[in-house]
């Protein structure tokens, strides 16, 4: 039995800059293939509205995260154990180290789904998912460093894809985004809490903030790389508005993928090839940080090695990656975890922020 | 209960060693031929004791034996002052006495006392300095490290003249007795740096050190990892550049290399040269070597990941031609690519092998013959042929030798992944590498630097070679003592127009 960390080694922290990379990594990955469609489906031209106020309400929380972190000066079990007691704060932890594995799980799954659709067929999951775990398994028990690495990589090596976007200038036309807001309220509003799907995954802060060098001063930093994110949503939601017409973009189970389609390079026709291959690079810091939180969790939770907690946790995810099928299977998941995270961030996050400024804010400025 | 028994064992076998007399060890080495002794008889009865393999034949006529023989003498101390060598000594310590015998000392007794004269008369058999071959450079100093170690100290310490570089002398190897010697500089080398590769060669277990890699093999971070950890360099000029950025350096007596530490994976593809010519042209010639890695890593395995699954990524014209060209052919690109590479393989290591003379015949006739034999037998393809010798040839414009052995060795896991799972296979490839780079250290500090973590500061001789008036800060990664390399304001200052 392992004792309840607190304090991290100084030797294993890494520099406060990188919770920029952090939060954007984490955030950006399969859903960029294809966030367009539910929301388009709901608010048609005025679709970057909710990426905007989403990405909004996505600032607010992280300034809520860090102000739970700053009275806990810990990570989110040791707030639990400190603000709900043993057994209870134990379910709670519980639940979000599910909720952090299945981020996991879905989105390789996801991303899976997609190569199979648009790559291989009959690409055999279970041997994929088998060497995704292995190569998870060992950056994970490289240690924190070696995952924030993945992180800031899998950022900076596929950023030359933004480029790709500007191939479909030629056959925009951001007439389409006219008028302004000629949606009601509430379908903005349904449309925003779509949104929000793309956006989490941040809540690993929770996670890894001891990790972080003078943690609560990299506030600016984890709110960049929202504000990274962010623009980047709105960019591709803007020219997937222009781009398409609302019908044909209905149609698109992925609208981003279907743009590089028009891409054409002297040597490279289907260009979706190489995003596809590269974005293997890009949803590696999404599994990498969720795997890591939920197995950090665990062993902080169930105080016994993180090593085990992880392999127990990947051949979990084999299973579940073998157990779902079918696509329908996939977006009903890829639903209920994001109507579950939207109920997460609007209500948990403001329920635990009120209750550890409370237990543990008062009591420090008592002190 | 064992353990202490073999504890007192081990302990005893210790004190045996201790034990042994004078008379015991002559006699030991008695047992090889050219152990000599030849008694003198001139004034005081002596004998002189040395291996005639290790002892300078004509010193030993010229300087020992006339003054000896001149008169008599009554003790040691007199015959010490009358020999014309600096470097002798008195003693009666059987282990020093057997060391400096071993390392081409001659012994004097006077009768049998215990206490001798040693007389150093060492035989210096060394290749002369000698030009670089495998670093060699257009531009620059020609001088390259060779076998002794004395020289090559001789040759760092001519370029750094100051009481602040330290050597430190290690000795290595229970059967060889290797002597290292780890190099610093006082006031600028990162004191932990400068330990942990002391303690890392202290801790070394082993009989015998023939070269200085067999040390880089033993005390690199990462023993499994293809990727050399540590840089090593026959330029004396190198060890002393890097030195003054406040890395570590060590040499190997019997080795003709420097080992330098930190290091990250950029410093491998960096030239020397890169700091003898102008920074613009550096830098260029810089990411063309960056770029031949890439190319020679990715080029066959996306050539078989194509054609075995994304025929429609090419464009029309350009598949005209590769279906051409593979038309005939009855392989699978996978084994096409394989065969191929098979054979510059093949005639890398048949030329590395062979005299210089008979491997350029080998390069001609397997490069010329066996390529356009294989096309015109429709074994390949002539589109693949040009891309595997370009990649062997991008291969080979790596400045380290090792590292060009890495990139030609991990081009293999990748074609194989690219057959099973084309360009999805690649990219899985890559990440894998990725990965293993991000868990790599050199001496502990972060291999991958200043890639990740990221230092911009770093940046300025990574991946181009600014010029040095941007150089004034020694970089992060070796974590010097004093950071500051010259003020940066002085060589920066510009002159006013016409005055």
């Amino acid at each position: 039995m392992k004792e309840l960390q607190r304090q991290i080694n100084p030797k294993y922290k890494v520099s406060g800059s990188l919770a920029f990379f952090l939060i954007c990594s984490i955030q950006i990955g399969v859903g960029v293939l294809g966030f367009q469609t539910s929301i388009v489906e709901r608010v048609g031209n005025d679709s970057w509205i909710p990426v905007l106020l989403a990405g909004l309400m996505i600032h607010f929380l992280i300034w809520m995260i860090y102000k739970i972190l700053k009275f806990g000066n810990g990570d989110l079990i040791t707030i639990h154990y400190d603000v709900f007691g043993r057994w209870i704060g134990g379910l709670f932890s519980f639940v979000w180290i599910i909720y952090f594995w299945t981020i996991g799980v879905i989105v390789l799954r996801t991303y899976l789904q997609v190569i199979q659709v648009w790559m291989f067929q009959e690409i055999n999951i279970i041997v994929v998912t088998l060497i995704f775990s292995l190569l998870l398994y060992y950056l994970i028990t490289g240690g924190f460093r070696v995952v924030v690495g993945v992180c800031f990589l899998g950022t900076v090596i596929p950023s030359y894809l933004i480029f790709s976007l500007f191939y479909t200038m030629d056959y925009t036309n951001f007439k389409r985004l006219l008028p302004v807001w000629n949606h009601s309220t509430t379908d903005i509003l349904l449309a925003t809490q779509e949104m929000t799907f793309s956006f989490i995954g941040f809540t690993v802060l929770l996670m890894y903030y001891p990790y972080l060098k003078k943690a609560n001063k990299t506030k600016l930093w984890g709110h960049g790389g929202n504000f990274l994110t962010l623009c980047l949503y709105i960019i591709i939601m803007v020219f997937s508005l222009a781009y398409y017409t609302k019908g044909h973009l209905l149609r698109q189970k992925w609208p981003t993928l279907t743009m590089w389609k028009s891409i054409e390079l002297p040597f490279v026709e289907r260009f979706e090839y190489i995003g596809i291959s590269s974005w293997a690079l890009i949803i590696l810091p999404n599994i990498c940080l969720a795997f890591w939180a939920a197995s950090r969790g665990a062993r902080q939770l169930f105080r016994f090695s993180q090593r085990k907690a992880l392999i127990i946790m990947l051949s979990l995810n084999l299973l579940a990656n073998y157990l779902i099928k079918t696509q329908k299977e996939i977006e009903t998941i890829n639903k209920l975890l994001s109507q579950f995270a939207f109920y997460l961030f609007l209500i948990y996050i403001p329920f635990l922020f009120i209750f550890s400024y409370l237990r543990l804010g008062r009591r420090k400025q008592h002190d | 209960m064992k353990f202490l028994k073999r504890f007192q064992k081990s302990n005893q076998k210790q004190q045996s060693e201790v034990d042994q007399t004078l008379p015991d060890l002559i006699k030991q080495f008695e047992g090889s031929k050219d152990f000599k002794q030849s008694n003198i008889i001139v004034g005081q009865p002596m004998t002189l004791y040395y291996f005639s393999s290790l002892v300078d034949d004509a010193a030993l006529q010229r300087d020992v034996l006339p003054y000896i023989q001149k008169k008599e003498f009554q003790n040691l101390e007199e015959i010490k002052n009358t020999i014309p060598i600096e470097a002798s000594e008195i003693t009666n310590d059987i282990r020093t006495i057997q060391n400096k015998i071993l390392t081409g000392y001659c012994m004097l007794q006077l009768k049998h006392n215990e206490t001798v004269l040693l007389i150093k008369v060492k035989k210096e058999k060394s290749r002369k300095v000698s030009i670089p071959e495998v670093e060699f450079t257009v531009v620059g100093p020609k001088e390259a490290f060779v076998e002794s170690l004395d020289t090559n100290l001789n040759l760092i310490r001519k370029r750094l003249p100051i009481p602040e570089l330290r050597v430190d002398e290690l000795t290595v190897g229970k059967l060889t007795k290797t002597k290292v010697a780890i190099l610093s500089i006082e006031g600028i080398t990162n004191e932990e740096n400068l330990n942990t590769l002391k303690q890392r060669i202290e801790d070394i277990e082993i009989d015998s050190i023939i070269d200085s890699s067999y040390i880089v093999q033993l005390i690199s971070d990462n023993h499994h990892s293809p990727f050399p950890q540590l840089v090593d360099t026959e330029r004396p000029d190198r060890v002393v550049a890097v030195l003054s950025e406040g890395k570590v350096a060590f040499l190997v007596d019997g080795a003709p290399h420097g080992i330098i530490g930190p290091t990250t994976l950029v410093e491998f593809f960096s030239a020397f040269e890169d700091y003898f010519l102008n920074w613009i042209v550096a830098s260029i010639f810089r990411l063309i070597r960056l770029f031949a890695v890439m190319f020679s890593i990715l080029v066959t395995p996306i050539y078989v990941a194509v054609l075995t699954y994304h025929y429609e990524m090419i464009p029309k014209d350009l598949l005209g031609v590769l279906v051409t060209s593979r038309r005939e052919i009855p392989l699978p690109p996978i084994l096409e690519a394989i065969f191929l590479e098979l054979a510059i393989e093949l005639l890398r290591e048949a030329g590395a092998r062979l005299p210089t003379k008979v491997g350029q015949t080998i390069g001609i006739v397997g490069g010329i013959v066996i390529g356009t034999a294989s096309v015109e037998a429709g074994l390949t393809s002539n589109v693949l042929l040009i891309i595997v010798a370009l990649a062997a040839l991008a291969s080979f414009t790596t400045p380290v030798y090792k590292m060009g052995n890495t990139i030609r060795l991990i081009r293999f896991p990748f074609l194989f992944m690219a057959h099973f799972w084309g360009l999805l296979g690649v990219s899985i490839s890559f990440c894998f590498v990725m990965a293993h780079l991000l868990r790599l250290t050199s001496l502990g500090r972060p291999f991958l630097e200043p890639i990740f973590p990221p230092r911009v500061n770093d940046l300025k001789d990574a991946f181009v070679r600014l010029p040095w008036s941007f150089q004034s800060k020694r970089p992060i990664e070796t974590q010097a003592q004093d950071t500051i390399r010259f003020n940066q304001k002085k060589a920066k200052q510009k002159k006013e127009i016409d005055e």
